[in-house]
């Protein structure tokens, strides 16, 4: 594991290369988008305003002086919101998409698990068919759309509850579970669509291979077959997936947390790309980049822990995808 | 005695055709989208004003036999923008698809059939553009180049090849080592005549499977995107930005303009899903199960 840890340096310094050529060769500026128009319009104090930003060195020299920081831990300050340093305006709204998101994703497994289960076992039931039609509609319908047609309802005609979660943080807790509702709501429905199709297609797989039928053949009734025998194989692949929905995850708060002025790093992703704010922008992807890299390679890591069958390398013995 | 191949049942004549008829949903998915399509073509015909006019008087009108779906805050037809919109997403998302595709299916190519230090650039590159979650990168593309819907399918195209990349590679590595191609090699076959002729029409079926998968996405990235304000600029329709447009006059009760286009994307991507998941059924019975 340390040694696919060490690969993901390259890959970082590759991420920052991408990423640093997409902001600064996008056109505009961001020195001017946040003066005001007058200031703009005298040469003299935008470039006084670009030096200060270090936006007039050339653009080789300006990725050598982000990276030199990067590597000492040093992300910069921002352009805007009060010119406070990135980590901080990060670790600020670090947990409010951790608690939305975790609960979020919790919710889905617990969900989504033995409602794929139930679904497997009873195969073309009515119950089967209507998780499969259920979890198709979860996956198609647009999280934005039924963010606005869940505020029209439970805000605007039964008044329920609040349509934004402005100043939700200042709230006791209890009321500031109303403000999780809705978010909860469009997160946790594609969450629970995409674990629990994965979970009965596994679970189904798992149910047909030999082992299964030999446990059924040597007498076991059919309970101990599926819930000792069948369903511990199956949950397996349930770790790879759970583990690569997180890009997902973080890139869906963006719009919703957009939609629910939800105070957490897809809100301020969303208001740092509306000003241009190059440090914070690249910060939050390289730190989000970062995050996804070592999630995967954890990942691997603890397939390899839970499935035997699967060696060190990674090359799977199961014949599988 | 000759059988002729018309004697044949349907099922064994054209097993794939069969299976994936047999799919009631794929069906119902196809039929419904190819009725998307044709209803996009024949749109200056069928709209019933044009997408931008403006009828002074009708402000957030509720549909009526004159406006069948209404009239927006700016007083135009949403019947004529929903069928407009409509041509505009299906086009957007097509093309986006298209550009995905010619990425993602050349590089995963060359990187599966080549393998070494090529396989290697390549993959680390997929690596590096799939730790950025997508919507984050195309909301960042979009929002810093000037937003319009040529920007829209660049940017998803340029951004989301990534995936189909990987699938082609794994194709073509898995196929490279079968023996039809190395009897292919033995009789002097050069490397771009053994992908183009003997490799690529045997992962087509793969990379037709991914390909409608991606065009359900595509026309949900292209709504986000719009929706956002960051994709298909007013007065341009497209199903994203009426929503956007629409949303605002919601607190005024005018429901048609979120319900129609909200629908429309919805019913879109429910059908490419159901499409696409039964060819990959009817293409590998292996998945039938799933």
């Amino acid at each position: 594991m340390a040694r696919r840890m060490l690969f993901l340096i390259p890959l970082l310094f590759g991420l920052s290369i991408v990423m640093f050529s997409l902001v600064h060769l996008a056109p505009g500026d961001p020195a001017s988008a946040m003066m005001s128009p007058q200031a703009v319009s005298n040469p003299d104090y935008l470039e006084q305003t670009r030096a200060n930003l270090g936006l007039d060195k050339p653009l080789p020299v300006q990725y050598a002086i982000w990276v030199g920081n990067l590597v000492q831990g040093d992300f910069g300050t921002a352009y805007a919101f009060n010119r406070k340093p990135v980590l901080d305006l990060i670790g600020e709204r670090l947990w409010g998409t951790v608690q939305l998101q975790g609960i979020s994703l919790l919710l889905g497994i617990v969900i989504a698990v033995p409602v794929g289960i139930l679904s497997a076992t009873r195969q073309y039931s009515i119950l089967d068919n209507t998780v499969t039609i259920g979890s198709f509609i979860g996956l198609a319908i647009p999280a934005f759309w039924l963010a606005l047609l869940l505020q029209v309802w439970f805000t605007v005609n039964l008044g329920w509850l609040p349509s934004i979660s402005t100043g939700q943080a200042s709230k006791p807790w209890a009321e500031r579970w109303q403000y999780f509702v809705m978010p909860l709501i469009v997160l946790t429905l594609p969450n629970i669509a995409y674990f629990a199709r994965f979970m009965r297609s596994s679970m189904l797989e798992t149910i047909h291979q030999d082992y299964v039928s030999t446990a059924r053949a040597k007498g076991l009734d059919e309970r101990n077959v599926l819930y000792r025998h069948a369903l511990r194989n199956a949950l397996i692949p349930m770790v790879t997936v759970i583990g690569l929905q997180l890009p997902r995850v973080l890139g869906g708060a963006v719009i919703i947390e957009q939609i629910f002025a939800w105070p957490g790093l897809g809100l301020l992703a969303w208001d740092a790309i509306g000003k241009r704010d190059y440090p914070v922008i690249l910060g939050l992807t390289m730190l989000t980049g970062a995050a996804v890299m070592v999630i995967n390679v954890v990942v691997d890591f603890v397939y390899v822990l839970v499935d035997p069958r699967v060696s060190v390398s990674g090359d799977s013995a199961t014949g599988g995808h | 005695m000759a059988v002729s191949l018309g004697a044949l049942p349907a099922r064994r004549r054209h097993p794939i055709i069969y299976r994936f008829l047999q799919n009631r949903l794929a069906v119902i998915g196809l039929v419904i989208i190819v009725i998307f399509y044709i209803l996009a073509l024949i749109q200056p015909w069928i709209s019933t004003f044009p997408y931008d006019q403006l009828n002074p008087g009708m402000r957030d009108k509720p549909p009526s036999t004159e406006h069948w779906l209404g009239t927006d805050r700016s007083t135009r037809d949403v019947y004529s923008r929903l069928i407009k919109g409509g041509q505009v997403s299906l086009a957007a998302g097509f093309m986006a698809v298209l550009l995905v595709m010619t990425i993602g299916v050349s590089l995963g190519a060359i990187a599966g059939f080549f393998g070494g230090l090529i396989d290697g650039i390549i993959m680390r590159i997929t690596d590096i553009i799939l730790s950025i979650p997508l919507i984050l990168l195309l909301i960042t593309a979009a929002a810093l180049f000037r937003p319009s819907l040529k920007t829209t399918i660049i940017v998803i195209g340029v951004s989301s090849w990534p995936g189909a990349a990987r699938l082609v590679r794994g194709q073509f590595m898995q196929l490279k080592t079968q023996e039809f191609v190395t009897a292919a090699r033995a009789i002097g076959a050069g490397p771009v005549r053994l992908m183009m002729r003997h490799l690529f029409p045997n992962a087509l079926a793969v990379i037709i499977v991914e390909a409608t998968l991606w065009l359900s996405y595509a026309i949900l990235l292209e709504a986000s995107l719009s929706y956002l304000g960051l994709g298909v600029q007013i007065p341009t329709p497209s199903w994203g930005n009426m929503l956007q447009d629409g949303q605002r006059e919601l607190l005024a009760g005018a429901w048609w303009l979120t319900v129609f286009p909200g629908a429309a994307i919805f019913i879109t991507v429910l059908c490419f899903n159901l499409m696409g998941d039964g060819l990959r059924d009817a293409l590998d019975p292996r998945h039938r199960s799933r």
